[in-house]
């Protein structure tokens, strides 16, 4: 097949740093305007993936994100890494959108910019953490999916592909086009390029050139129905969220010693001790 | 809470639907856990519960189900849907629910590779909601109050409660869609309780029809490479050190088992990550798409807790970490943690764990310690 033809798409989401303690709230919810941002870690995979489709294949890559405007900044590290162009979903109307609100106005977003041959998205997002938008776009999309893929290939024009699942492995083939969801047991994402990087660079100095690249799409310009979107097209609701008190910052850390007396250290809390010599009796 | 106010807007009707998942010929355990949790919920509402299985020659399956508590089986049995294929699956699922007089008031699947792969492309087609990777389930009244969305508002007696994890699982979150049906949820294995099989117990079997179209078979699958694991029970150790891609190769394994060797019933586990590099086999997998376990004590050496290897584990009695990175995600939920190279640290801690156990057997009788 000639290079040049394949049609790529990735999806990438902005999300809450949740590494960083900055606009993360006592009670464990996040303060979005205040918290840290950063490009959804699982995305990532799927950026690689659609970066090496590309290479290997030939074709373009675009990415493409829904989200406030600042989520315009993923767009730009993706073209840092080597994406062709980018696209963001903007929309008041698009807030408080289950992954079904977000799927529909994804898939509008999709046919508008025009035939993928393969999307890629990641596996999931680490604030909505459902897994469930790359398959619920496949549906809308009529498209069969790849799921938890860990290699993709296209040979002869089919798509040979492996996925995870329980206790092991599948090696599919499908035809294109098709859907991806990309697990994190695919090839990390390798560094910014130094050309990608540089026209990043230029780019951010001339807004006009920018809007050829990056490009800000809004509910009217796609047609999509703004009851399926936000609020509105989001079949649930949060009722209620409570901490979990176990989780999260009571481990007791040992470090900066000498092994030894970590490990002395480590015996030495009583409750590990007794408790270690509890087993030791049945 | 006074639960007698008038019922407004939808009331959702509705059976309480679960759908079994088979794999290899062999129906999954979180099927059987599922229908516990679905008993509770039909129970609560006096609805039935209904099971929908698919595959082929599935044979003592379905009466199985029944007596783990369904009330009807549908069975789709076809030689197209041995294996699992999302499209024939879909397929299969959407037209069983279409043909219901009614949908069911909440559809349940396990939150397995194949459940989350089928599960949301289900709750697309029919536009409803969907929660995955619930921790817990119920049923409960709920009065929508918020103006945001008037179309929402008003009391509903009987939703369902979806509740699951969220940010990184320092929270649970109540998620509810009862404007719709089916409500939907995925359900983590190993969580919900089954209950206990009853032969006595009687329901009905019917076949369901299964009509592909030619679009349904665009994914072949070539093949299939699952492990089964026999014999070898990591889940009834006391002890399990487990060992991930931190060992730096498979030899590493030998120290652990030294480590093990300090306790009398232990076992060794390891992340998904290592049995991929083929370092040990399958039947050590802790995690989701491996084993489920929870061990008196948890020792993780080299791994970094990625949240599919945590779902395997995190129920254990007491679990040490030792990871060389300080910003190792499993420090935020082991009990103890190590910061150091566990080829450092290991040998000093099987001094310490033999020094427990030899003081013990060198104990008089008698003696006042
Ligand atoms: C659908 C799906 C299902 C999955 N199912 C599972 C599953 O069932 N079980 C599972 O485990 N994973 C599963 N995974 C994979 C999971 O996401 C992680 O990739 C995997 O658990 C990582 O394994 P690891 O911790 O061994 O490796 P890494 O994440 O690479 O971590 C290695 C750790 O070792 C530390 N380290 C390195 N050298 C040393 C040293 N000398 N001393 C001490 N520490 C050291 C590092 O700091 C690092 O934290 C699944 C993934 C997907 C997508
Ligand atoms: N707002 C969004 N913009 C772009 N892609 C998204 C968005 N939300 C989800 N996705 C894609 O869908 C995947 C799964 O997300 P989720 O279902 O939220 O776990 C992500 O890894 C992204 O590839």
């Amino acid at each position: 097949m000639a290079t040049g033809t394949y049609n790529i798409f990735v999806l990438v989401k902005q999300v809450p740093d949740q590494g960083s303690k900055a606009g993360l709230n006592p009670d464990g919810t996040i303060d979005r305007a205040k918290a840290k941002r950063m490009l959804n870690p699982f995305d990532r995979y799927a950026l690689q993936a659609a970066l090496f489709t590309k290479r290997a294949y030939g074709g373009t890559v675009t990415a493409i994100s829904m989200g406030p405007p600042p989520a315009t900044e993923v767009l730009l590290e993706a073209l840092e890494h080597g994406v062709d162009f980018g696209y963001l979903l903007c929309d008041k109307r698009l807030a408080a959108s289950d992954t079904l609100a977000t799927a529909y106005a994804l898939y509008k977003t999709i046919l508008h910019i025009g035939k993928p041959d393969v999307i890629f998205c990641g596996l999931q997002t680490t604030d909505g953490d459902t897994a469930q938008v790359g398959p619920q776009l496949a549906e809308r999309l009529d498209l069969p999916q790849i799921t938890y893929c860990e290699d993709f290939a296209i040979v002869d024009g089919k798509v040979e592909a492996r996925r995870i699942i329980e206790g092991g492995i599948q090696k599919v083939i499908t035809e294109l086009p098709v859907l991806v969801t990309v697990a994190n047991s695919y090839h990390a994402l390798e560094y910014k390029s130094f050309r990608g990087a540089w026209r990043v660079r230029q780019l951010v100095r001339n807004p006009e050139e920018m809007k050829k690249y990056i490009r800000t799409l809004d509910l009217d310009v796609i047609g999509a129905d703004p009851e399926r979107c936000g609020l509105k097209g989001s079949p649930t609701i949060v009722a209620a969220t409570e901490k979990v008190g176990d989780i999260g910052g009571n481990c007791c850390i040992f470090e900066g010693n000498s092994p030894e007396s970590l490990v002395k250290d480590l015996m030495a809390t009583s409750n590990v001790k007794e408790y270690v010599t509890a087993l030791e009796r049945p | 809470m006074s639960e007698e106010v008038a019922v407004t807007n939808f009331c959702p009707k509705g059976d309480v639907l679960v759908l079994a998942e088979v794999a290899s010929g062999e129906l999954q355990p979180v099927s059987l856990e599922l229908l516990g949790a679905g008993r509770i919920l039909a129970d609560k509402m006096g609805r039935s519960l209904f099971c929908l299985v698919l595959g082929h020659n599935l044979g003592s399956i379905p009466p199985k189900l029944i007596e783990y508590g369904a009330d009807v089986v549908y069975v789709a049995d076809d030689p197209e849907l041995a294996q699992y294929r999302t499209l024939p699956h879909r397929r299969v699922v959407c037209d069983f629910l279409e043909s219901l007089p009614e949908p069911p008031h909440t559809t349940l699947l396990g939150s397995t590779t194949t459940g989350r792969d089928l599960a949301p492309r289900i709750a697309a087609h029919f536009d409803t909601g969907l929660t995955a990777d619930c921790t817990e389930l119920d049923i409960g009244p709920y009065e929508h109050k918020s103006k945001a969305d008037p179309s929402k508002l008003g009391l509903y007696p009987n939703c369902l409660y979806a509740i699951r994890p969220s940010f990184g699982e320092s929270l649970k979150a109540r998620i509810l869609g009862p404007w719709k049906n089916p409500q939907m949820a995925t359900a983590r294995p190993g969580v919900m309780i089954p209950l206990k099989p009853d032969s006595s117990r009687t329901g009905k079997i019917i076949n369901v029809s299964v009509n592909l179209e030619d679009k349904d078979y665009r994914l072949v699958v070539a093949k299939t490479l699952r492990e089964v694991s026999k014999g070898f029970k990591l889940t009834e150790a006391d002890v399990i050190i487990s060992g991930g891609y931190g060992l730096g190769s498979a030899e590493g394994f030998e120290l652990l088992r030294k480590l093990a060797a300090c306790f009398p019933n232990s076992a060794i586990g390891a992340s998904r990550k290592v049995v991929d590099l083929g370092w040990i086999p399958y039947q050590h997998q802790v995690g989701q798409t491996g084993k489920t376990v929870r061990p008196k004590l948890y020792i993780a050496c080299g791994i970094s807790g990625a949240i599919q290897h945590r779902v395997g584990m995190s129920k254990s009695g007491m679990i040490i970490a030792i990871n060389k990175d300080p910003d190792a995600p499993i420090f935020k939920f082991a009990n103890y943690g190590i910061v150091g190279d566990l080829y450092q640290v290991i040998p000093e801690m099987i001094k310490e764990f033999q020094a427990i156990v030899k003081i013990e057997e060198g104990e008089p009788v008698g003696s006042a310690r």
